[in-house]
């Protein structure tokens, strides 16, 4: 049996990363379940894996079992199982060191900079999982507002209030406390998205809102650089000069460098779809993958 | 490999043995495998008489109705088996439905496995249940829809019906059987959801129709109630959300 721990199910991209990686493992076939502290299953994002409490796994777990985790506080309770451990690295965090460092551990990447992270620290190379975004994301070439920009305020709100004020001809929508299908209805209707978190591990929404069809204008940020390519699929800009490119990007004579950027990213994301990642999980499934989870 | 396949059925003896020849008949068409088919008599008015259900029927009589989950249970505890094919009386099996059944569970290991239902028109009465977050809950996916434009590809789901459900024995007795606590419905669903915790597939078979009248013994509009307040009290929260791609 594998279990994946999972430390809650509010709005992270990692809890839906998480189940969407546990799912698409059962439908190759292997036993399943995803853990949270209390049982409860995640309402804002489609998937169909079952759920079990964190005391009722912690009861059931054998030496044979697989344990799968991405938050490294949970290491050292995983570790006292005595089952063995898979890391699903969601994030660069140097508290991962000394799972990296733990031979026992299987080592799994989502991303390039996390797997190039890893090899350096571990000194091993880790099966480079990927990451998906969910379909509803992906335009479907409904109109756009042409001056509406959506943005998470979760983290660099003060970056978007200065942007604001910056371009005053621009409507921000802020997105928050969404499912994933609202998240996704404000993208599509979005001409540009605007990411500032600044040194994100990995920016799952502006992939997804590259997915629907905005023009992706971002901070920098430690993940996910593989997609977000300055001048080619978004701008990435430093945090005190976000208002003046996102002005600059809205003047009528930049059309066509909006138009090559959404273009160019929405290509891109064809890269990140569930199908592409679930046929990438079974060719590994075949190989290393398939031998570090539990089949029985 | 020992199938026991389990009908509890109330009245209407005319539709139980049309129900029994196409369980009969389905069984004959599968190589290698002893059967038997356990009859649960609850509470009909007359009685079923074992000579009129046609030879080789076991018969389990409940003079006083009990639940569904309840005369599941007895029929497997009466004949314990490799499998459990539990199957409403309205629904006539079609062979290759209970062959594409097997084979589903031979190749994803010990679980559940249902199978695509259709009503006398040829809608589809069941081929998979998925899940909403409201008060819907549980839902027969593309119910109503005409069988024939309804792709046959899915057949990994969360729950499917107990009017035609194949189970792996050793699965159903880890299970613990069906809940009787459920006065009627929702047995079905409570059971895959907690198969699914164990880590056990649920699955579909798609490849063939086979007919299901649906609520023939009892068509009280809220029959399922009683039931239904408990699976939320239990499951509220505690299932994903996969939604409804029919739309």
């Amino acid at each position: 049996m594998n279990y994946y721990f999972l430390p809650g199910t509010g709005i992270h991209g990692g809890i839906k990363v998480g189940f969407q990686f546990a799912q698409m493992l059962a439908e190759h076939g292997a036993p399943m379940v995803v853990v949270t502290p209390d049982g409860r299953a995640p309402h804002w994002f489609d998937a169909a894996v079952a759920v079990i409490s964190r005391p009722a796994a912690l009861a059931a777990i054998r030496p044979s079992d697989v344990i799968l985790f991405s938050l490294p506080h949970d290491y050292a309770e995983i570790r006292s199982t005595g089952a063995r451990m898979i890391f699903h690295c969601q994030g660069t965090d140097p508290l991962i060191d000394p799972i990296l460092a733990d031979r026992d551990v299987a080592l799994l990447s989502c991303w390039e900079q996390a797997d190039s992270y890893m090899r350096e620290r571990s000194g091993r190379p880790p099966i480079a999982v990927g990451i998906a975004i969910s379909d509803c994301f992906i335009y479907d070439g409904r109109p756009k507002i042409a001056d509406q920009l959506a943005y998470m305020p979760r983290r660099g709100v003060e970056i978007a209030d200065a942007a604001r004020l910056a371009c005053p001809g621009l409507r921000f929508v802020a997105i928050a406390g969404a499912s994933e299908v609202e998240t996704a209805a404000a993208m599509q209707q979005s001409a540009y998205f605007l990411a500032t978190s600044v040194g994100e591990w990995l920016g799952l929404p502006a992939l997804e809102a590259m997915a629907a069809g905005c023009v992706v204008v971002s901070v920098p940020v430690l993940g996910g650089m593989e997609f977000l390519r300055d001048g080619e699929t978004a701008l990435v800009v430093p945090a005190d000069r976000i208002g003046g490119a996102l002005a600059d990007l809205a003047q009528p004579n930049a059309a066509s460098l909006r138009s090559r950027i959404r273009d160019n990213a929405a290509a891109i994301t064809h890269q990140y779809r569930l199908n592409k990642q679930f046929r990438r999980l079974k060719t590994l499934l075949g190989d290393t993958l398939g031998e570090a989870l539990s089949w029985t | 490999m020992d199938l026991t396949v389990v009908i509890p059925s109330v009245g209407l003896a005319a539709l139980l043995r049309t129900c029994i020849a196409h369980a009969q008949s389905a069984l004959a068409s599968v190589n290698e495998m002893t059967s038997a088919v356990v009859v649960v008599d609850n509470g009909s008015d007359p009685p079923y008489r074992a000579a009129a259900l046609g030879s080789g029927i076991a018969l389990v009589r409940f003079d006083l109705p009990r639940s569904f989950a309840k005369a599941c249970n007895e029929a497997a505890r009466h004949r314990p088996a490799a499998r459990y094919l539990f199957l409403n009386n309205d629904v006539l099996l079609e062979p290759g439905t209970l062959i594409d059944m097997l084979s589903l569970l031979d190749n994803y290991g010990p679980g559940i496995c249902g199978a695509r239902l259709v009503l006398a028109d040829d809608t589809v009465q069941h081929c998979g249940v998925r899940f909403d977050g409201g008060p819907r809950g549980p839902f027969h996916i593309h119910h109503g829809r005409p069988s024939s434009i309804v792709p046959r590809s899915p057949v990994r789901f969360q729950a499917v019906t107990g009017a035609a459900m194949l189970i792996d024995g050793a699965a159903f007795d880890r299970l613990g059987g069906f809940d009787e606590a459920y006065p009627f419905g929702y047995e079905d669903i409570d059971l895959c959801l907690r198969a699914g915790q164990l880590g056990m597939p649920v699955l579909c078979a798609q490849a063939h129709d086979t007919l299901h009248f649906e609520s023939t013994s009892n068509r009280k509009p809220n029959r399922h109630a009683a039931s239904r307040r408990l699976f939320f009290e239990r499951w509220q929260g505690r299932f994903t959300i996969d939604g409804d791609t029919s739309q």
